[in-house]
């Protein structure tokens, strides 16, 4: 709102005409094929050379749920999500602590690695993925699948976390121990709530990744994985739009939820850093 | 010693290539404010850390109240500290900060609150007890760090330059208002800093390390009065030297030659003729007089090359002899200006024998 405010100051008084332009173009860029989406997917009777739909109508959602059946698939992806986010925040804690509080020799080369996954084309891992599940047996299991998607959640958990241990204060630990603390009190007393706002941190992006993630479920998904945007995606294949739609929509839904947290709730600078001493 | 409450002994602390203590051996007795001063990189903190349990010394021992706690884990060495970045539990509002200790110790709730309030009335904080420490000054913070090292009444306050994060006017506040709490309480304390003006202020005693090694010990007016050696000289307020060498010895005094004027001093014990030694001189010791001022033991012609107006005191650079200049300082009611002639009296000069 304030941008629009600001662009249509802008306008008022002939300043910056081209650059804020230039931006209205790009927000709508951004916009419009969600505003497609939500369009279609509420619309009835909607054809090429209308504007906008002639009527409005919740039916497609109907469909979706009843057809698509959504509420197994969300419970899928659910599942899935909370495996992986356990397994890479699990990883992440080691991995962090090792980053950012030990003297790691070849430290760099070993964060190169781990980020490897995020770097080569999904496509290219996910096949390498599959091949190994396959033998291994783990195709169209939640587990298979959240393993899978632990490749991606992971670095992510690492990242978030090693940040999170390089800003833990040695001098702060070190007074809780002169205080009295043994190791075990030290933990929970000190460094638990100090780096809780990492971990949640952590969780929440492994839980949007694993929640986003398309390539590496395509590859290893069977009946009873389906998640919901390989669900959008083989919709788009029955050639019903509207339905494809409302899934879309109903799958951006606890992403946008997840986004007002982190923006609201949770500064992003207490979420990566933890808490800084002074 | 029946008194003593820590004792390092013959303590060697080594890294890679430092050493960071060699052989420290130094008693702090009860109820004391001992001061650590020395540069950075003297050894001063190695040996509060080794004091703490944060890190082991190599060799020698460590002694509490006479019981050795050289391989004591930290938390059991029941010492309070206060520490230069605060070191604040950021999560914790100031009370929970000062109440820390007591909740590790499980003392009962009420008892806490009790506590608690005490020690925060100690510091001139109450009224701050559900405060965050991001919320308080820097002041504020290190008075919960105060608070939070005396809460439970530990048997050793350890201070590990805990106003170097402080702005110049808040520090000599503060200094006050630290030594003021552990005189009334009474409680051994160590002082690790770098500030000469802190030590001087603060201490009952201040050890003076150079390199891993005990320089100096003693009061705060031994180590200003009769600095061992030019080290110690150099550290601890402003100084001159002059090099020379003695010319003749007259009964309790000796002459010394330096840079073509000839100086009267204590004799140094067995020093003959010929022997070098350093002649030292603090700047408000000596004496500027008008050049028409009677000539006298100790009094020389010079001349003013510079002179700087500090307010309550006059600043001057002095030419004596051949090519040295005094470091001068003297009363601003009676100014002299730069190119003066004047003389110069130095009624006390001390010196050290310079081995080769």
């Amino acid at each position: 709102m304030t941008l629009l405010r600001a662009y249509l100051r802008g306008l008022r008084e002939g300043r910056f005409i081209l650059g804020y332009t230039l931006l209205l173009c790009l927000t709508l860029f951004i916009v419009a094929p969600f505003l497609m989406i939500v369009l279609r997917s509420v619309g009835k009777g909607w054809f090429a050379r209308l504007w906008l739909p002639p009527q409005l109508t919740l039916d497609w959602y109907r469909w979706a749920i009843e057809v698509g059946n959504i509420p197994e698939v969300m419970k899928n992806t659910l599942i899935i999500g909370a495996i992986a986010v356990a397994i890479s925040t699990i990883i992440g804690i080691f991995a962090g602590w090792a980053f950012g509080r030990r003297h790691l020799p070849g430290k760099e080369i070993l964060m190169a690695i781990i980020l490897l996954p995020r770097m080569i084309p999904p496509i290219t891992y996910a096949l390498g993925v599959a091949r190994i599940f396959y033998a291994m047996d783990l195709v169209d299991t939640y587990f298979g699948v959240a393993l899978a998607h632990v490749s991606v959640c992971a670095p992510y958990a690492i990242l978030v976390l090693s940040a999170t241990f390089e800003s833990l204060d040695e001098r702060v630990l070190e007074a809780a121990a002169v205080c009295g603390a043994n190791t075990i009190k030290r933990f929970f007393y000190v460094v638990l709530p100090l780096i809780m706002p990492g971990i949640l941190a952590s969780m929440l992006f492994s839980f949007t990744s694993s929640y986003n993630e398309f390539t590496l479920t395509l590859l290893t998904y069977g009946p009873h994985t389906v998640t919901l945007p390989v669900r959008t995606y083989l919709a788009v294949g029955d050639g019903y739009w509207e339905i494809t739609s409302a899934m879309a929509v109903i799958m951006v839904v606890p992403s946008l939820f997840i986004l007002a947290t982190i923006q609201r709730r949770a500064k992003p600078e207490k979420l990566v850093g933890g808490f800084k001493g002074v | 010693m029946a008194d003593a409450m820590i004792e390092f002994r013959e303590m060697t602390k080594r890294y890679v290539t430092l050493v960071a203590n060699d052989h420290l051996s130094l008693t702090i007795e009860r109820g004391e404010l001992m001061t650590l001063l020395g540069p950075s990189g003297c050894g001063k903190t190695t040996a509060l850390r080794c004091l703490t349990g944060t890190i082991q010394p190599d060799e020698g021992q460590i002694l509490l109240e006479g019981k050795d706690v050289t391989h004591v884990p930290t938390h059991q060495r029941e010492l309070g500290m206060v520490f230069q970045n605060f070191a604040l539990f950021p999560h914790m509002t100031v009370q929970d900060n000062v109440g820390f200790p007591l909740m590790i110790r499980s003392v009962s709730k009420p008892e806490r609150e009790r506590m608690v309030a005490d020690a925060l009335r100690l510091v001139r904080l109450e009224g701050y007890a559900s405060q965050y420490p991001r919320q308080l000054s820097g002041g504020q913070q290190q008075r919960v760090g105060l608070a939070r090292a005396l809460v439970y009444h530990p048997k050793v306050l350890l201070l590990d330059e805990p106003l170097s994060n402080l702005d110049a006017k808040l520090r000599e506040e503060m200094r006050f208002e630290i030594k003021e709490v552990v005189t009334r309480l009474g409680i051994t304390a160590v002082y690790v800093t770098h500030d000469q003006g802190e030590a001087l202020a603060l201490s009952d005693r201040v050890a003076i390390m150079n390199r891993g090694h005990l320089e100096q010990l003693g009061t705060p007016e031994e180590i200003y009065e009769s600095p061992r050696s030019k080290f110690v000289a150099e550290f601890i307020g402003l100084s001159n030297f002059l090099e020379g060498y003695v010319q003749s010895i007259e009964g309790r005094d000796m002459l010394v030659m330096a840079s073509g004027v000839s100086v009267s001093t204590p004799a140094l014990p067995a020093i003959g003729p010929g022997q070098k030694v350093l002649l030292f001189l603090r700047p408000n010791e000596v004496e500027i007089l008008p050049r028409e001022a009677p000539a006298g033991t100790n009094v020389f012609a010079a001349r003013v090359d510079k002179a700087t107006y500090l307010g309550d005191t006059m600043d001057y650079r002095i030419a004596l002899g051949q090519g040295v200049e005094l470091r001068v300082q003297g009363d601003a009611r009676r100014r002299y200006q730069a190119g003066e002639n004047v003389r110069l009296r130095l009624p006390r000069v001390r010196s050290w024998a310079v081995t080769e």
